[in-house]
């Protein structure tokens, strides 16, 4: 009926016998431990940041002018909020320094952003990022921005920036950085068995990995909770005026299913029946991609801090 | 093997056989459903239609959610009107009607809206269930006349569906005392479970397409409580899953089939015919023996 590995059930959740990175986190036991201490990817370019060697580090930064009480971006306060974030995640004085860091003049940078038409990724953190990337010296012509093409056109990237909005998903529990990648395979539904709990197994194709330079997850207005075919409700979105930047994609991820869950919990008084968000934990478990227990990772939270919740 | 486990097989062979050949006479007649023009919307772009194969073109990895059920195909149209926000229009086959209300089931919350078998409007989202179609009607923004036309359009859609459908009998089986409204989720696949109920990582109850299964909340005296029936195919299937699940789950409860967990909640298991009757968390022994037999005599009544 059911493989012979030891079962883990909710009872296992329960006593606390599970992971704390789900315990704290997603609510589901991870699946083992093997392969959390592997080395970070062998092609990582010499010198640039990786997500192990950096433990695991979230920056979460927030400006109440972000979002305006009508909704509309506020282009220079997400630049401002970009880098004093990667300042802050690369321990720089200046945001140009931190971006040196993580690209060069002789990359070729792809910007895998989200298109998703409901809630995609704001044109004006494409363009700070741009901006940045263009004042580390890469070329206009070495920057591409793309989504559900990158497959092709950001293929013979040589770095990537991976960048999306945060919000719950109704079969991977939430959509973050670790889900942004699904557009490198030919086959999206592939992943999609177990709560797509293998998403964790794209971070390793060649076509992505050891190149990313950067994760950025937009918590400006997260969804939290989803209904209908898009999953998607406007009354579960809210104003949050926020990005969560770190090196380990599992980590950011980590950090923004907690988010969820806890607005979730504000708004509903319990926490609503959401899929586990299951490939953050085997990400870390199974194919070592980053750390998910939130015990592991530093967070670091600058800007406003009224209602951050976590 | 006994009379009721004929019926259910036979209801299972059906379902499985409806789902695997796409077979349903209202497939061909979907766009028919919708009208073209209703309160000064039209239709707008092309209409789209999306299958098994092709579903996540339309809903991304939420189509997993609908390819748990027998779902066979959606039609989609999108109505435009000029200063109002547009509205769509998404009919899905759902293969048979237990199916339309469990994908109908597997978020409901709000009251009912009276269109079709079962339905609910709210934030610009109508969805209704009525025969063997599922159907959502979403505004892009609030009005209350793109609200208007969004109840006209579903009651248009709803009246146009010829037979109506009635709600899977495994759901007649949940005690109607205590039970939260609008709580009963009907499904097929372990995955699903764990949406609404995480049990465990593996799939310990043998759920599968062949399976049908409810998960419901009770609102009880001094706490709530979860309960979930799952019919099998046969009486040998189902004892396999109610051993499954003690040796896993609730192995202190092999003999007696109830155990106090950690949390201080009551859980228990027992098989009645090819149905396996499981209480979670019940606040007490009692309510926990309560619910398995008031389901046991609906059982019974019903000849389930």
């Amino acid at each position: 009926m059911t493989e012979d590995r030891e079962v883990i059930t909710r009872r296992d959740f329960i006593r606390g016998m599970t992971s704390a990175a789900l315990a704290a986190a997603v609510g589901l036991p991870v699946i083992g431990c093997e392969g959390a201490s592997e080395s970070p990817p062998a092609e990582a370019p010499q010198g640039a940041p990786t997500a192990r060697e950096s433990s695991a580090r979230v920056v979460l930064v927030r400006d109440a002018r972000a979002v305006s009480g009508r909704g509309q971006l506020n282009a220079e306060a997400i630049e401002q909020m970009l880098d004093r974030a990667v300042a802050s995640l690369l321990d720089e004085e200046e945001p140009e320094e931190a971006w040196k860091q993580l690209v060069t003049p002789n990359d070729s940078v792809g910007i895998k952003t989200n298109y998703w038409n409901l809630l995609p990724t704001p044109k004006e953190l494409e363009a700070a990022i741009k901006r940045r990337v263009l004042g580390a010296g890469v070329s206009e012509s070495s920057i591409r921005i793309d989504d559900r093409g990158a497959r092709r056109t950001l293929a013979d990237c040589t770095a990537l920036i991976n960048v999306r909005p945060l919000r719950s998903h109704h079969w991977a529990g939430i959509g973050g950085c670790m889900k942004n990648y699904i557009m490198f395979v030919r086959r999206a539904s592939s992943y999609h068995s177990d709560s797509c709990a293998d998403l964790g197994a794209i971070w390793q194709l060649p076509i992505v990995r050891g190149k990313t330079r950067l994760n950025v997850l937009a918590v400006l207005t997260p969804q939290f909770y989803g209904r209908g075919p898009h999953h998607f409700d406007r009354r579960y979105v809210w104003s949050y005026g926020g990005l969560m930047v770190s090196l380990d994609p599992v980590a950011v991820d980590a950090v923004g299913a907690h988010l969820l869950r806890t607005k979730r919990r504000q708004y509903f008084g319990q926490d609503r029946p959401i899929t586990p968000t299951k490939h953050v934990a085997v990400a870390d478990a199974i194919y070592g991609r980053g750390v998910s227990d939130l015990n592991k990772i530093e967070l670091i939270k600058l800007g406003w801090m009224e209602v951050v919740l976590i | 093997m006994s009379v009721r486990e004929v019926g259910w097989s036979l209801a299972v062979l059906l379902w499985t056989f409806l789902t695997m050949t796409g077979c349903q006479t209202g497939q061909t007649h979907m766009h028919r459903l919708i009208p073209r023009e209703m309160a000064g919307w039209r239709a707008g772009d092309e209409d789209r239609s999306y299958d098994r194969e092709t579903i996540f073109d339309y809903i991304n990895g939420s189509g997993e959610v609908y390819l748990s059920y027998g779902f066979r195909r959606v039609f989609v149209r999108r109505f435009v009107k000029a200063g109002e926000p547009s509205i769509e229009v998404a009919v899905f086959d759902m293969g048979s009607p237990e199916d339309a209300f469990g994908i109908f089931s597997f978020e409901q919350e709000d009251a009912n809206l009276n269109i079709g078998e079962g339905s609910e409007y709210a934030a610009g989202l109508l969805r209704f269930w009525k025969g063997s179609f599922f159907v959502c009607v979403s505004v892009e923004r609030e009005t209350p006349s793109a609200e208007r036309a969004a109840v006209a359009l579903a009651e248009e859609i709803a009246g146009g569906i010829e037979a109506a459908g009635t709600r899977p009998s495994l759901v007649n089986l949940l005690p109607e005392e205590n039970l939260v409204a609008n709580s009963a989720r009907y499904f097929h696949q372990h995955a699903s479970l764990n949406y609404h109920y995480f049990l465990a990582d593996r799939n310990i109850l043998d759920l599968s397409e062949r399976t049908q299964a409810v998960i419901a909340q009770y609102r009880l005296a001094e706490g709530k409580s979860h309960l979930l029936l799952v019919a099998y195919p046969d009486a040998e299937k189902a004892e396999a899953a109610l051993d499954s699940f003690l040796a896993r789950y609730l192995p202190e409860g092999k003999a007696a089939g109830i155990a106090q967990t950690e949390d201080g909640g009551w859980t228990g298991a027992r098989l009645h015919e090819q149905l396996v009757i499981i209480v979670l968390d019940a606040p007490s022994r009692g309510d926990a023996e309560a619910l398995i037999q008031s389901v046991e005599s609906k059982a019974e009544a019903e000849n389930l």
